[in-house]
């Protein structure tokens, strides 16, 4: 299942999925800006058929943290 | 059709390279929201047509000062179209929340300010850059907090919005440099909730949801293709499933099913229906088949539900040859490039096989279930043109006079002859309010009889047709069948003692009856009478113009340079004889 949210993140991001880690964030991803924020909750979102709140949106500082909330919607990675 | 994430046109954008492209163009997309993502989804739109474009991203919410600042990076850009999508929660301020503070007075006041603001703003852009605006309507929000009260307040929050997209659509209805583009029919299409999303709009303020854009990009394709000349002008149609259910070689004529009593045969009635109703406006309509010609034709001339008759189709090809031959011998046969048409066939080994020989035809991904059928063919962008002229209402009845020529020609054994018995009559006429649509629509389209390929648009012509320096007229050809229409136009520059052709081109169907001499005879006639000395013309070859080629030398232009040229002091009147040319007012 890692493999699979490694795979949207470098797709996303346009990056090669070797760069991407748990402790990747903004500050190390150059694409990872606000807009790309968005399109990388949509294409969870579609994959995995579940919805974010904006407070889980919100609280995102690295992979991660993303991990963290697709298990609690009950997406295990 | 489903569209590819957001982010596969991102990434796909970053692969384009402007030398890769024949066609390039610039285009401008401004607003007032976040509009992130339509950029790169237009580029690679764009160029799934074969168009590398320049896009202008307008900054956030800075559309004003864009267009109002004569010296804004917009200008400097210089588009060849602009979109303006702006959304009510803008326009509407705080009344979008507290519609009801103010009275029903101030709220007609307050729409009436908003509309002069945004109709000053489209007017000087306009003005300015003499290009084509397009702007999007509002939507209005279908909560009220009056619930279902707000329908009894006099000019309450829809009715403002509605009332702006009225008088919107009044003021630039006959303005060719404008068109609104309905949003609010996409969001009906797609559903408010799903275009809007809380989420973005408060983390980034993004009001259409990154999950549409790539959909509102393909509609937003529905003007940039007409506006650069390349839209589609024919569908190509199989027969078995496509416009019936079952297959008539088998089901037989009680068989098929195409009725008003059964399901399945209503999908295709009414899919029937749709395409008459494209075909009345001028899309040619033709048949691609294997089939038995008589069992076939049977159904379409006898069976009572058929809605598409034999007249509509300006070519029916049923036969069992190779669908790729028929294909191009309709090609031939309509007079249109392979890239003007668009092939529905419900087999998809037909479909791969037309795809893989034949890749300029755009061969839509026909649905299995045939009730999709008609949502397939309405989703399509790429019949829009700008305007629909009286002309392309009759093409239908062209191509079915156009048909019976052929009959005559094969029937009659000299091309003189038949030519005679054809007793052409050509018209020459000014360019006015009538004719300039139809002469911007052909240097718009016509790419194969043309010399110089200049496209111009509405307004182009009519400042040539005030320019005492030029000379502009249009052909109209009539003949025993019918009327041709006006399918012939030049355009000539008056210097002095030598007059140069920037235009000279003719609708394919009437080329190769002497049509084409006569209206060069009939310029020489003009120049003959202001003791012009010479006439000048350009060839620029393209790779559809080659028909036009030999025209030149074969009248009696010299080259010179890169130029051909005619003298006319040793002119004398070529025109054929079965050929009556008169000068309209």
């Amino acid at each position: 299942m890692t493999s699979k949210l490694y795979e949207i993140l470098s797709q996303v991001f346009d990056i090669d999925i070797s760069l991407i880690n748990d402790q990747s964030s903004p500050e190390t991803i150059e694409n990872w800006d606000s807009f790309h924020g968005l399109a990388l909750i949509d294409a969870l979102e579609m994959e995995f058929n579940i919805q974010f709140s904006i407070s889980e949106i919100t609280d995102v500082k690295t992979v991660a943290d993303i991990k963290k909330h697709l298990k609690n919607h009950s997406i295990e990675i | 059709m489903l569209e590819e994430k957001l982010s596969y046109f991102i990434n796909e954008s970053k692969k384009l390279k402007e030398s890769d492209f024949e066609k390039v163009t610039r285009i401008a997309v401004i607003g007032s929201f976040t509009l992130n993502g339509l950029a790169e989804t237009l580029q690679v739109k764009c160029a799934k047509s074969n168009i590398f474009s320049h896009i202008f991203s307008g900054g956030y919410n800075r559309y004003n000062e864009e267009i109002l600042n004569s010296n804004s990076d917009l200008y400097s850009f210089n588009p060849e179209i602009c979109f303006l999508i702006l959304d009510t929660r803008t326009i509407l301020e705080d009344l979008f929340y507290s519609t009801y503070d103010v009275t029903e007075n101030d709220r007609r006041i307050f729409v009436n300010k908003k509309f002069e603001e945004i109709s000053n703003l489209i007017k000087f852009y306009t003005n300015k850059s003499k290009s084509k605006i397009i702007f999007s309507n509002f939507v209005p929000p279908t909560y009220s907090s009056y619930g279902i009260f707000e329908s009894k307040i006099e000019y309450g929050l829809q009715e403002m919005i509605h009332d702006l997209n009225q008088k919107l659509s009044n003021e630039f209805k006959n303005d060719p440099l404008t068109f609104l583009y309905n949003f609010n029919g996409f969001v009906t299409n797609h559903g408010l909730n799903t275009v809007f999303d809380y989420r973005q709009y408060y983390l980034g303020d993004v009001k259409i949801s990154l999950e549409k854009i790539p959909y509102l990009a393909n509609e937003l394709m529905g003007y940039v293709k007409p506006i650069l000349g390349i839209n589609k002008k024919c569908i190509v149609l199989d027969l078995d499933n496509t416009l019936w259910g079952g297959i008539i070689g088998e089901d037989g004529f009680n068989g098929i099913k195409l009725g008003h009593n059964d399901p399945i045969g209503k999908s295709f009635i009414e899919f029937q229906k749709h395409l008459l109703s494209l075909h009345k406006r001028g899309i040619i309509l033709a048949v691609n088949s294997k089939n038995n010609y008589e069992d076939a034709m049977k159904v379409i001339k006898e069976h009572p539900n058929m809605i598409l008759r034999e007249e509509n189709f300006a070519c029916l090809k049923i036969n069992w040859n190779d669908k790729s031959r028929n294909l191009r011998e309709i090609s031939q046969e309509v007079n249109i490039g392979l890239d003007s048409i668009v092939f529905f066939d419900d087999d998809k080994v037909n479909r791969d096989f037309i795809i893989s020989v034949l890749p300029e035809v755009l061969t839509v991904e026909m649905p299995k279930d045939p009730s999709q059928y008609v949502p397939t063919l309405l989703e399509l962008t790429d019949f829009n043109v700008l305007k629909i002229t009286e002309e392309d209402k009759s093409r239908g009845k062209m191509y079915r006079e156009q048909r019976k020529r052929t009959e005559l020609e094969k029937s009659t054994n000299d091309f003189d002859e038949y030519l005679k018995q054809l007793n052409i009559k050509l018209f020459i006429k000014n360019a006015d309010e009538f004719t300039i649509p139809r002469i911007s629509q052909l240097t718009l389209k016509t790419n194969q009889f043309n010399l110089t390929t200049k496209r111009y648009q509405e307004e182009d012509i009519r400042n040539f047709s005030q320019d005492d320096k030029k000379i502009i007229g249009c052909a109209r050809v009539e003949d025993k069948f019918g009327d041709n229409g006006i399918t012939g136009v030049f355009i000539v520059d008056k210097n002095n003692k030598e007059w140069i052709i920037d235009t000279f081109l003719l609708s394919c169907r009437i080329i190769g009856r002497g049509i084409e001499q006569g209206i060069i005879n009939y310029i020489i006639s003009l120049a003959k009478k202001q003791n012009v000395s010479k006439l000048t013309a350009n060839f620029i070859p393209t790779k559809k113009n080659q028909p036009a080629e030999s025209f030149l030398p074969s009248f009696g232009f010299k080259k010179l340079n890169d130029q051909w040229v005619y003298q006319i002091e040793n002119h004398i009147d070529s025109t054929t004889s079965h050929l009556h040319i008169s000068k309209e007012e």
